[in-house]
């Protein structure tokens, strides 16, 4: 069974429409970052997070208005998958767990004749939510730095810096919209937590697959075709690859589809992410990287032409 | 079929390997479930006749993360700057203020606390030796000597806490240390949140406590063990190895009436096993002294079942009121590599307790040469002490931290001004041990809780519950796409899947590693990931058919050509691996380990198995084979 026979779109020619198309959701996501602002899980914030399953459902209203008894209404509340689930988040900090057990005594107090277990209960100290941050920012840069290096190594260096920006490319992307739509529907949590980052982090080295796929085949092909331009060269490789590169995040996708669906709720943030980064990577791995080799080859071709001339 | 032999023998032998990894799990749920279903007595009797088998099977199982399994998460750091407060002396407004500063900037900063302490004090001025130590002490030396306090507060919170955890009874908890000043303590399956939160934060009980005499002792232990036999109380453990007699520790002062009772009591024993267990039922687990120190010698293996047994009301009854047992906090020897701890009878009411104690160092005794541990005491300890050693010369006192006995030497002289010296240790690492518990008792340094993640059981259960069928439902999803697409080559790739994710399953559980939630989603995704490798070759496989190659040239072409692509793009998602797996904790962890495993796992699969597969299918006369 085929989905893709053979192909001969010039994906090289229209590139500059596909430049516009980038530059703009990159714009739009970076905007969503600037008005709403990055929300932050407990991992980086720090603070305490309380999970809590009652017997009946409870409205908010009045969770906020029994905490406030104890100085604590300006909490974060909301439902966590179901309404009987309620999530409380603070950041204020207090020695120990002190905080923790507060919110329950607290709770279990005025809602004495609607029970409820702890399902999950989290502390960070300050100290740790800044430790956190900071990893968390260097193993972004470390990677995009390991694989810049990689690829360089293994294909031309220039093959390289565009492999990179191109992921730069899609972490943006999806980070802006992963502001962007958080917070939707309340079954949709995109804050930042370490799962996330985990995602972004998986996300920069599969991303890379669908980039060496190309750059792997243009490779090839200059050594069959050495009198064509790149250009010609480039487009031939995406074409034979096409199926390949969309197939392959196909794949991914699909299982992604599941993940998102089914695996619950801690997992649903990562798989959204993930998600929204495959589909952007296949796309730039297409257009973004190859194109900017393309370019940057004419430029560099253009000012070796232009000082021979002077010569 | 001569060429793919060794590759077939890999194959087979990695199937096998990670189905022996994986048993314990298969058998460990089995044994869970029948327990459930069975209620009081029966399940003991259950767990009694299988139990060497039952905590064989949990511990060689697939470790479930706490996400998975419910459980607890602490990470504790030493309380620095409330150390500093604490030791320091004539604190004033300037001080305080300055810790001040130094608690606000320190939570942004990558110096030490100890180096923003002493910064700012050179800021303004002033010398540290007008809080600390001596008015001669330079600043530098105050502070090596701070930085000294606060990792010992470290090492001494870790025992105690190790002690504690110990007693309070959790399954497979893991207590490291991590960095110079913080300690993990992951308490799987844990549910009262509240009570290891207390173990975790209160201070440390340190008691001195009499050992009863050695008659006294046997006598008890006679009583309970002629009372269980007449009861018909057994335990038998079936399938053990003989029981010899453990050798005992030298250095013991006995009398001659203790070495008889115990000899008494040992040449009771007759000779089989069974008819031991039977005629015994508590002796024969917990083996008196041959040195008549009125103490038992139990394997570790049987602790729990004799503390049940002590446990019992029937059997409290047999036990004077003034007396309680002890265990000892480590195992003394080694016998048949099992570990003998010590059971003590000692005196109910402490005779002291550790806050008395001011200081105790580990050293080496120059006269002797013999490692021994010195303590001084204040004043008010001193004169209970000189009271308490007077009276009770010869006999045994027990230094008891937390519950547990670490040390029980025998008091030889009267002992005035507080100042002791406790011989009888092995080596100098538990003359160090004891050194620990001492100052244990008085905690200058308090150890705070940075960090607490608590996940309820049933949160756990969903989880699992939620993982699983999110595993099967993608893994149906890509083998129904990969045959459609792909027809028989599909179909083989997706047998190659099935051992994929074998191996993934087997080596997690081979290396003891942990499967969290987000691992889950790492094989989640590693099912999606793999059969891109498969998509590559058939790709290739197709692309090299069309221009008139033979199968096997089409075939051999794919694979070769296509494995740079596959090389490249596996790496660089494993590059991404190694470093999640370094910046990332716990679950975040669990995900990295099982990307990375699969990874391999996928590339060993694609790239080995179905290729092997496609070659005896060629070797048995197949001309064509269906790529779709």
């Amino acid at each position: 069974m085929r989905l893709f026979h053979e192909t001969h779109i010039d994906f090289m020619g229209k590139r500059n429409i596909w430049y516009t198309v980038s530059l703009i959701t990159l714009v739009i996501g970076l905007a969503a970052v600037f008005v709403r602002g990055v929300s932050f899980g407990i991992d980086f914030l720090g603070g305490t997070e309380l999970v809590l399953r009652f017997d009946q459902a409870v409205p908010i209203g009045d969770i906020r208005s029994a905490l406030d008894k104890v100085g604590l209404g300006r909490s974060e509340i909301k439902t966590f998958g179901s309404d009987r689930d309620i999530l409380i988040r603070t950041s204020e900090q207090a020695p120990g767990t002190t905080m923790g057990d507060m919110m329950r005594e607290t709770l279990k107090g005025s809602f004495s004749n609607n029970s409820f277990t702890v399902l999950k209960e989290d502390k960070i100290g300050p100290r740790i939510g800044y430790e956190l941050r900071r990893d968390a920012v260097y193993a972004v840069i470390a990677t995009l730095i390991v694989i810049m290096v990689y690829i360089g190594f293994r294909f031309k260096f220039v093959y390289g810096v565009t492999a990179v920006i191109a992921l730069f490319h899609d972490v943006l992307v999806t980070f802006g919209l992963c502001s962007l739509l958080n917070g939707l529907s309340p079954y949709l949590n995109l804050e930042m937590t370490q799962t996330m980052v985990a995602a972004f982090l998986t996300l920069i080295g599969f991303s890379t697959n669908d980039t060496v796929i190309v750059f792997d085949r243009i490779r090839e092909n200059l050594k069959i075709y050495r009198s064509e331009d790149l250009k010609t060269i480039m487009n031939k490789s995406i074409n034979q690859t096409l199926s390949r590169t969309i197939i392959t995040s196909g794949t991914v996708v699909m299982v992604l589809i599941v993940l998102l669906l089914f695996g619950g709720e801690v997992n649903r943030g990562f798989a959204f992410a993930f998600l929204i980064g495959t589909i952007s990577g296949t796309y730039s791995s297409v257009y973004v990287a190859s194109a900017m080799v393309l370019d940057w080859t004419q430029y560099r071709k253009k000012k070796l032409q232009a000082i021979k001339a002077a010569a | 079929m001569r060429k793919n032999l060794t590759k077939i023998i890999i194959i087979v032998a990695s199937v096998l390997l990670s189905i022996y990894f994986l048993y314990p799990t298969y058998k460990d749920s089995k044994y869970t479930r029948e327990l459930r279903g069975l209620r009081g007595e029966d399940s003991l009797k259950y767990v009694d006749r299988n139990e060497n088998a039952i905590r064989d099977a949990r511990i060689k199982r697939l470790k479930l993360g706490l996400d998975l399994q419910g459980g607890m998460r602490v990470v504790l750091e030493v309380d620095v700057l409330k150390m500093l407060e604490a030791t320091a002396k004539n604190r004033d407004d300037n001080f305080n203020s300055i810790l001040a500063d130094v608690r606000k900037e320190a939570t942004t900063s990558e110096v030490s606390l100890l180096d923003i302490f002493k910064k700012k004090f050179q800021e303004k001025g002033i010398r540290l030796s007008r809080y600390y130590g001596n008015i001669r002490d330079s600043d530098d030396d105050i502070i090596s000597n701070l930085d000294k306090l606060s990792t010992e507060a470290i090492d001494r919170g870790m025992e105690i806490i190790r002690n504690r955890v110990d007693q309070y009874g959790v399954s497979e908890p893991t207590i490291q240390k991590l960095g110079g000043r913080r300690i993990i303590v992951e308490l799987p399956g844990v549910s009262k949140e509240s009570e290891v939160r207390q173990l975790l934060q209160g201070t440390a009980l340190l008691e001195f406590k009499l050992l009863k005499d050695p008659e006294v002792s046997y006598k008890i232990m006679d009583t309970i063990d002629k009372y269980l036999a007449g009861k018909g109380i057994t335990d038998t453990t079936g399938g053990d190895t003989s029981k010899t007699k453990p050798s005992s520790p030298t250095g013991r002062k006995d009398t001659a009436a203790a070495t008889a009772a115990a000899e008494s009591l040992n040449a009771q024993l007759p000779k089989t096993e069974a008819e031991q267990a039977k005629e015994h039922p508590f002796l024969f687990l917990a083996r008196p002294d041959q040195r008549g120190g009125g103490e038992a010698y139990v394997a570790e293996e049987d602790r729990d079942k004799v503390t049940r047994l002590l446990n019992r009301d029937d059997v409290k009854h047999l036990i004077p009121s003034d007396v309680e047992f002890l265990w000892s906090a480590k195992h003394l020897f080694i016998s048949e590599g099992k570990r003998y701890y010590v059971l003590y009878w000692v005196k109910k009411e402490p005779e002291l307790t550790g806050g008395v104690i001011t200081t105790a160092r580990a050293t080496i005794d120059p006269n002797t040469n013999q490692p021994i541990v010195t303590m001084e005491m204040n004043s008010e300890g001193s004169r209970d002490w000189a009271r308490i050693t007077g009276a009770n010369i010869n006999k045994r006192i027990a230094i008891v931290l937390d519950k547990a006995v670490f040390s029980s030497p025998v008091v030889r002289t009267k002992i005035i001004g507080g100042n002791s010296q406790i011989e009888g240790m092995e080596n100098i690492d538990e003359a160090r041990l004891l050194e620990i518990v001492l100052k244990a008792g008085a905690l200058p340094a308090p150890v705070e809780i940075i960090e607490q993640r608590n996940v309820g059981p049933s949160l756990g259960e969903d989880s699992i519950s939620q993982g699983l069928f999110s595993t099967i439902l993608s893994f149906v999803a890509i083998v129904l796409f990969m045959v459609v697409y792909y027809r028989k080559g599909g179909g083989i790739a997706d047998l190659a899947l099935l051992f994929n994710i074998l191996f993934i399953l087997g080596v997690l559980a081979g290396f003891q590693a942990t499967l969290t939630l987000p691992g889950i989603a790492g094989i989640i995704l590693t099912i999606g990931m793999a059969v891109d490798a498969n998509v590559l070759i058939y790709e290739r496989i197709r692309e090299e058919a069309v221009t008139g190659k033979t199968l096997r040239a089409a075939i051999d072409a794919g694979y070769s050509k296509a494995f740079h692509a596959i090389f490249d793009s596996n790496i660089t998602t494993f590059f991404s691996g190694v470093i999640l797996y370094q910046f990332g904790t716990g679950p975040v962890q669990g995900f990295a380990l099982t990307l990375m495993i699969g990874i391999a796992a996928s590339m060993f699969s694609a790239i080995v198995i179905t290729r092997v597969i496609f070659e005896v299918m060629m070797e048995r006369g197949a001309t064509a084979i269906n790529f779709g």
